[in-house]
């Protein structure tokens, strides 16, 4: 794992991504007990070279891991021995990176994305997996109720919430 | 269910309910939330070992840490 951050914050280095943020469930796990996940998702904030023309070109990034040897496996690229999913940020993503928290894992220093942000992610995407989440994070997390209800409403995420908590809480 | 939560259970010379079960588990999950990140790393590749081994589930990858 520390490897594996390594290589991405090689990437950032380099100039191949402008920022990133582990999110998903790694990220939901830095906030809540451990549970099973398989792969490390990773938002990428491109610079602006790479996202001219409404077209998104991971070209360069998918060169320079194939130099360094690593190999796909269905939908992941393996670094360093972790299935890793790298997925270019859109508006709301791009706001969780800028936001996320910095941490250091075995001494390598990487970003995950704040429990408020994985919330309106994982509302976003809203699959029977990302609502238990969402309950684990409520009920484990300290979540900033007032920074959640701002993220929500810019993103017009509010009635899905609504809607999240009548479902699992009646109310 | 109400029955059952409040049925009491003999372990040794202690006596529990349902109830208290139910709420030391969830103490022990709150108390997991708090462990530090790289202790639920360690976690999750047990249980993707499990998930491996016991599960079955031939396509996980167990990540090196």
């Amino acid at each position: 794992m520390k490897n594996t951050i390594k290589v991405i914050n090689e990437l950032k280095q380099k100039g191949l991504i402008k920022d990133y943020a582990i999110g998903g469930a790694i990220a939901a796990l830095r906030w809540v007990e451990p549970f099973f996940t398989r792969d490390l998702d990773i938002f990428i904030i491109l610079p602006k070279k790479l996202k001219e023309k409404k077209l998104i070109i991971l070209s360069p990034i998918y060169e320079y891991l194939k130099k360094k040897g690593y190999l796909w496996k269905e939908q992941w690229i393996i670094i360093e021995g972790i299935p890793v999913d790298l997925f270019p940020a859109d508006e709301l993503e791009k706001e969780a990176v800028e936001n996320a928290k910095e941490i250091e894992y075995q001494g390598e220093k990487t970003k995950i994305i704040a429990p408020e942000y994985l919330i309106a992610l994982f509302l976003r995407t809203n699959r029977d997996k990302d609502e238990r989440k969402i309950k684990m994070l409520l009920e484990q997390a300290q979540i900033n109720m007032e920074k959640l209800t701002k993220i929500l409403n810019k993103h017009g995420l509010t009635e899905k919430f609504v809607k999240y908590k009548e479902k699992y809480y009646g109310r | 269910m109400g029955d059952s939560h409040s049925q009491k259970i003999i372990i040794g010379n202690k006596i529990i309910t349902r109830e208290e079960v139910f709420e030391k588990k969830e103490r022990f999950r709150k108390e997991q939330a708090k462990l530090s990140f790289e202790a639920k790393i360690e976690t999750l590749v047990s249980l993707q070992e499990i998930a491996y081994s016991w599960g079955e589930k031939k396509d996980v990858i167990v990540w090196k840490l």
